[in-house]
């Protein structure tokens, strides 16, 4: 029972907290901030299904979020659909679109399966930088008067914020119930060895069409809510590969394969680069400290922070997951 | 006692005229890494000069007070991703009175939703994409010629030479440059030319050798278009290398950089569609003259002024100039008197649209044409050629 795990419980709290406190203080700020960690923690924690649980490495991870940014800004703007029920959409519509896909390029393994998926980024890019009613590479525009529907920018920003928040905890939450479920294990089989998955009775095609139709359904909702936040979407800001990378970098600083080491990863990694970016005195170095950090950290904690934390404190692993 | 008195009236003197010398906060980021960080750093540049000479000669001096101009910025890493964060910082935690818009359109439009949020106002410049300004704005002021309007003169002057000529569009699939390049592909059809080839490349192209082949194939002998920096000094270089022979080439920004003469041999006669050139003779009513400006600017950065610079001291002179007006720092005050505004200064006619639908579009600046000219020395040279009135030489026409 997933309400019987004790890190259930501490996403919730951590959630709410999250929620909580910009909105108590009524600081925009910290809820800027925070905000890049929410979706920092819904892309890692996303990605971790594939390549913590599954063991395939997927470098167009950024293909959902962006697609979830068209398709709900799409609907939002050009359709007037209210926003919660065109990031659903969103959602939906990206998760078909991911099972298709699945189906197909999962059938190759290892290094041909990630580089299969930076095919599939840039064929998308490509396809929406072309497509008349998304606006071509020009993109889509929010009209400001969008937000008086939703009382006024400054409301509709504090609403957007809180159900990223919520897309943060389902993500978090969704992990946890994948990792401890019978479908979970069939993955984690998946990532030891396929082949004996296979003989073990495992369905691997299906498994893993599945598991990569649902890492990109949060993402894609995400990418819905925060690109009507930004007022603005085009081809090279929704497809940004850099993003993708930094989604592996987050989950191998995190510790790849855990609930809370993804979540963990993401969080440190926007705040570590939000923070030298704005410090006066570490601004101009903000790169090399970030990339010499990284490296540390492959280097001498290879399974991330968590993994760190386990061989440390060996009984942490049943609290956290 | 005695000795004490000249201390303490030092000291109160300090105090009592440093007390009426306020700090005026400007914000804005700049891309000082990323794609646009040279356009960007020339922009950031303008702003410093400004600053500093404001700054020298007293402050911005408006209902009896002066302001000091002080600066916070951050790097935006040419990333829209962090533009809004950064801005909500700037008018929450660093309190910044007025804002300057990031480099580029699409990082503009991103910011524009969170200065719109707080009533801020926000100058931009770099940014000429015309749409955010129909969205329903009250606090943008575009100091950009729109990029509707980037070609239109090209057009016109080769209405004059070459009536018949057939034009290759090759341009980078961006925001900015297709908000430039529709509007003139059918504008060049209205005059009657040819459009023989039209392709957009994706951003960060290296290697334009297909591309390049198709225009020769195309029989073009016009070709327009480019984006950026680097894509643009790229696609002039292998033109060069490919030897097509063009009777003109005209790029978007890139050729309008300082760096462009490092392309050497081909760098000569490519034109650019430019906001603003040193050459540009306007009359000020306010403000320093083209070449005050020019020279102060070289003086301090050892490097002469591109039109994003002029940009960018011109927002900080417009800004000035309203503030004086409106006799006070106070947005709505400042905003009603940058609704007035209608002047001339070094940078040639600024003035907003104040209708709701296009709110802040610039409607009173236009551009010239600055084409890479030899001196008699051989020494690579930016003349204006168009429009007639502003020429500093004659076109040349054909360049091969």
């Amino acid at each position: 029972m997933i309400l019987r795990r004790p890190v259930f419980w501490l996403i919730l709290i951590f959630a709410a907290l999250m929620a909580f406190i910009p909105f108590h203080a009524n600081d925009v700020s910290m809820r800027e901030d925070l905000i890049l960690v929410a979706i920092a923690v819904i892309l890692a924690s996303n990605l971790n299904l594939m390549i913590g649980y599954t063991g395939y490495v997927n470098f167009g991870h950024i293909v959902f979020y962006g697609l979830g940014g068209y398709v709900g800004l799409y609907l939002a703007t050009v359709r007037n659909w209210n926003l919660v029920p065109a990031s659903l959409a969103a959602g939906v519509v990206v998760s078909l679109f991911a099972l298709m896909l699945g189906m197909g390029i999962l059938r190759l393994r290892g290094a041909y399966f990630a580089l299969a998926t930076i095919g599939v980024l840039l064929a998308v890019q490509s396809f929406v930088a072309n497509f008349d009613p998304w606006g071509r590479s020009t993109g889509l525009y929010v009209d400001f008067s969008a937000y008086e529907r939703l009382g006024g920018a400054r409301h509709a920003l504090w609403m957007t914020y809180f159900l990223v928040i919520g897309v943060m905890a389902l993500s978090m939450i969704l992990s946890l119930g994948i990792k401890i479920s019978k479908f979970g294990l069939g993955l984690f089989a998946i990532r030891e060895d396929e082949d004996a998955a296979v003989v073990l009775g495992v369905n691997t095609t299906v498994f893993k069409a599945i598991i990569y139709s649902v890492s990109a359904f949060l993402p894609a909702v995400a990418g819905a809510l925060m690109f009507y936040k930004n007022g603005m979407i085009d081809p090279s800001i929704a497809f940004e590969f850099m993003l993708s990378l930094e989604g592996i970098v987050m989950l191998m600083l995190g510790g790849k394969g855990t609930v809370v080491g993804a979540a963990l990863g993401g969080g440190l990694y926007e705040k570590l680069r939000s923070y030298l970016l704005t410090s006066p005195k570490l601004s101009n170095f903000q790169l090399v400290i970030a990339g010499g950090l990284l490296l540390l950290v492959v280097l001498f904690a290879p399974g991330g922070l968590i993994g760190w934390l386990y061989r440390l404190v060996p009984r942490a692993r049943k609290v956290i997951e | 006692m005695k000795r004490l008195v000249l201390p303490i009236f030092l000291v109160v003197a300090l105090f009592v005229t440093t007390g009426f010398a306020q700090n005026l906060t400007l914000g804005f980021t700049a891309s000082n890494t990323g794609a646009m960080n040279v356009d960007s750093l020339e922009q950031k540049r303008g702003f410093e000069l400004w600053r500093d000479q404001v700054n020298a000669a007293g402050g911005i001096k408006a209902g009896g007070k002066s302001y000091k101009v002080q600066f916070v910025s951050y790097d935006d890493e040419s990333n829209p991703k962090r533009v809004q964060q950064l801005y909500s910082r700037l008018i929450l935690q660093d309190k910044a009175d007025f804002l300057f818009s990031p480099y580029s359109s699409s990082l503009t439009a991103t910011a524009a939703i969170v200065t719109e949020q707080y009533e801020k106002i926000m100058l931009t410049t770099g940014a000429a994409e015309g749409k955010t300004y129909t969205l329903g704005n009250h606090y943008l002021f575009q100091m950009f010629t729109p990029g509707a309007e980037y070609l239109k003169g090209v057009l016109d002057m080769l209405k004059t030479k070459d009536p018949k000529a057939a034009i290759a569009f090759v341009y980078e699939d961006a925001s900015f440059s297709v908000s430039v390049v529709n509007p003139a592909k059918e504008y060049a059809q209205k005059l009657g030319f040819n459009v023989a080839f039209s392709e957009a490349y994706a951003p960060n192209t290296t290697d334009f050798s297909a591309i390049i082949d198709k225009v020769i194939a195309s029989k073009s002998t016009i070709l327009l278009g480019g984006g950026h920096y680097a894509d643009g000094s790229t696609l002039a270089k292998q033109l060069y290398e490919h030897k097509v022979q063009l009777k003109m080439i005209t790029l978007l920004v890139a050729p309008d950089s300082d760096k462009w003469t490092e392309l050497g041999d081909a760098a000569v006669g490519v034109i650019v569609p430019s906001q603003w050139e040193p050459q540009s003779a306007f009359k000020p009513q306010y403000g320093p003259s083209g070449a005050d400006f020019a020279k102060a600017y070289t003086a301090k950065f050892n490097a002469p002024p591109s039109y994003e610079s002029a940009g960018g001291y011109a927002s900080g002179l417009i800004l000035q100039r309203a503030i004086e007006q409106a006799g006070s720092t106070d947005s709505a005050k400042v905003a009603a008197a940058l609704n007035a505004t209608d002047i001339t200064t070094f940078y040639g006619r600024s003035k907003f649209a104040t209708e709701a639908n296009q709110h802040g579009l610039q409607v009173g600046h236009a551009m010239v044409l600055a084409q890479w000219q030899k001196d008699k020395s051989g020494k690579l040279v930016k003349q204006v050629v168009w429009p007639l009135a502003a020429k500093s030489a004659n076109l040349v026409y054909p360049i091969h």
